[in-house]
């Protein structure tokens, strides 16, 4: 409440009337607030499995809906064209007010993944907006793999290599381990 | 069409029949009173041109002038005995076969021989397809600013007005109300049978008329006051009113602002963010320009944060905020404060 009260108190004019009241009396707790994650979630999950978006795909782990596991195919005509990917997807307490995060899980050859599977993407740092969800997220990581950032690389071997694409995709079928392959290795 | 001639030949007959045409007219309104509301739809429905006094009016002239104008055709078709009396009788089968053509030949020359031969009164039937029609044009201006002014209730009045104003023509349809008593029997029977014939014309008229560009006139007319005929069957008038349902409607969206406004406001039933309900505040809430609607709560809570628009990214406007923040409580003030935000922007 107290917080409220600072807002209101930064905004003169604002005087929240009887909807906005009721609405921030049962806000303020910290438990109400993961419940609206939840929900929020929820909803995600749901718009994701409605949206049939070919070529990703995400569903939460068995008892957590905070982490969920995700997958990605290559986009056709780019170098990653026949591969897939696995990802993680940790949200927040606070989310959407801020960003998941968003690792592969798969090894991935790409100028703006690392060796650990960091994704240096904009939309998961500063460029964050609450209106995002797992399957833009999702989408923009598919069309990033085909598209690299190479000004700001993590990986820079890769960025380098980019330029020669035969040579580049090469690299990718040589580095490329299947997720299911890869349980069978571990 | 109608050619010079007849129409001056008919002149003579009027001032006899003028006062029981009014008699008659004023019977007939009362019938007119059921069918009001139809025919104001289907006038409503069909263009400038035909109006409510092409109804009051022309309703009796015109349709039995068509009457005639078809007997005639048949009745000169039966004279002479030639293949249209057959290709009428197909008609009614078949209705696609546009009578109005037929029609509309039979109503100029032939119909004035005819007549001319039978009686004088009768003979200005054929006049009346001008007469009738023209003042059906000249009426429905007049009956259409009378239309949106709501008080189509009161239709004689109208009808006398118009009356009075062109005397001309109704002087010569008015005779056509006569028409029915000088029917002779003969007639009578082929006015029951074109019956049939015409309110196929009616319901196809408008179909064939629109791919005649110098007849169309006559025939688009004819349609216009087909539903108010005293004649006409059952079935016709319900039809007209089911048809003429979308237009009404689409009358009254004008009027409706509010309503599309309401539906535009009211898009996302649930706040994007928290995926809650949007309350009526909420929904009324527009905290961006660039259209991004979200919950108050949501709201504040990003600007405790980094204070940026979900939908742009761009920073809320704080004098923004405040000015509808002070409106919450009724989406009508908000409006106002967005429309100013909007001035404010361009």
């Amino acid at each position: 409440m107290a917080t409220v009260n600072g807002y209101q108190s930064n905004t003169p004019v604002a005087s929240p009337t009887a909807t906005t009241a009721t609405k921030q009396s049962v806000n303020p707790v910290k438990t109400v607030d993961s419940q609206s994650v939840l929900k929020r979630l929820q909803s995600e999950l749901m718009a994701l499995m409605m949206s049939g978006d070919s070529g990703i795909s995400a569903f939460p782990e068995e008892d957590n809906i905070f982490s969920w596991k995700g997958t990605i195919h290559g986009s056709k005509d780019t170098v990653f064209e026949g591969t897939e990917y696995k990802l993680s997807l940790y949200f927040p307490n606070d989310y959407p007010f801020k960003p998941p995060k968003v690792k592969f899980e798969t090894g991935c050859f790409h100028p703006n993944v690392d060796v650990y599977g960091n994704i240096c993407l904009d939309i998961l740092q500063d460029k964050w907006s609450s209106a995002y969800d797992v399957r833009t997220i999702l989408i923009s990581i598919q069309s990033l793999l085909g598209e690299p950032n190479i000004s700001s690389p993590l990986n820079s071997q890769a960025a380098q290599l980019w330029c020669n694409q035969e040579e580049y995709r090469k690299m990718v079928e040589k580095l490329y381990k299947p997720p299911s392959a890869r349980i069978e290795g571990v | 069409m109608v050619s010079d001639s007849i129409t001056n030949a008919s002149i003579p007959s009027i001032p006899n029949s003028k006062d029981f045409a009014k008699k008659k007219r004023t019977n007939r309104s009362a019938k007119l009173k059921q069918c009001k509301l139809d025919a104001r739809r289907e006038q409503w429905l069909s263009q400038g041109a035909v109006k409510s006094k092409g109804c009051k009016d022309g309703l009796g002239d015109d349709r039995k002038e068509r009457d005639r104008a078809l007997e005639n055709s048949r009745q000169r078709e039966e004279d002479n005995n030639n293949d249209r009396s057959i290709h009428h009788e197909s008609d009614s089968e078949s209705p696609s076969n546009s009578p109005v053509n037929s029609l509309l030949s039979g109503g100029g020359t032939d119909s004035a021989t005819n007549f001319g031969g039978s009686s004088g009164s009768s003979s200005s039937s054929g006049s009346s397809v001008c007469g009738s029609s023209t003042g059906g044009c000249c009426s429905g201006s007049i009956t259409e600013e009378e239309e949106e002014d709501g008080c189509l209730d009161d239709w004689e009045a109208v009808a006398d007005a118009l009356a009075a104003d062109d005397d001309n023509n109704n002087n010569k349809t008015e005779v056509e109300h006569d028409n029915p008593c000088y029917q002779s029997p003969s007639e009578s029977q082929l006015s029951v049978q074109s019956d049939s014939l015409h309110d196929l014309t009616s319901e196809f008229g408008l179909d064939s008329v629109n791919s005649m560009p110098d007849s169309a006139r006559v025939g688009y007319n004819m349609r216009a006051w087909r539903p108010d005929d005293a004649f006409r069957p059952q079935t016709l008038p319900n039809l007209a009113k089911q048809r003429s349902f979308p237009a009404s409607d689409r009358r009254f969206v004008p009027g409706g602002v509010p309503w599309t406004c309401n539906n535009v406001l009211t898009v996302p039933s649930s706040c994007p963010i928290c995926c809650e309900e949007l309350d009526f505040t909420d929904s009324n809430f527009l905290p961006c320009l660039c259209g991004f609607r979200l919950c108050l709560f949501c709201h504040k809570r990003i600007l405790e944060e980094d204070g940026r628009c979900p939908g742009c990214r761009k920073p809320y406007k704080r004098d923004e905020i405040e000015s509808e923040a002070s409106v919450q409580g009724g989406s009508l003030t908000f409006r106002l404060a967005r429309s100013c935000s909007m001035i404010a922007r361009s």
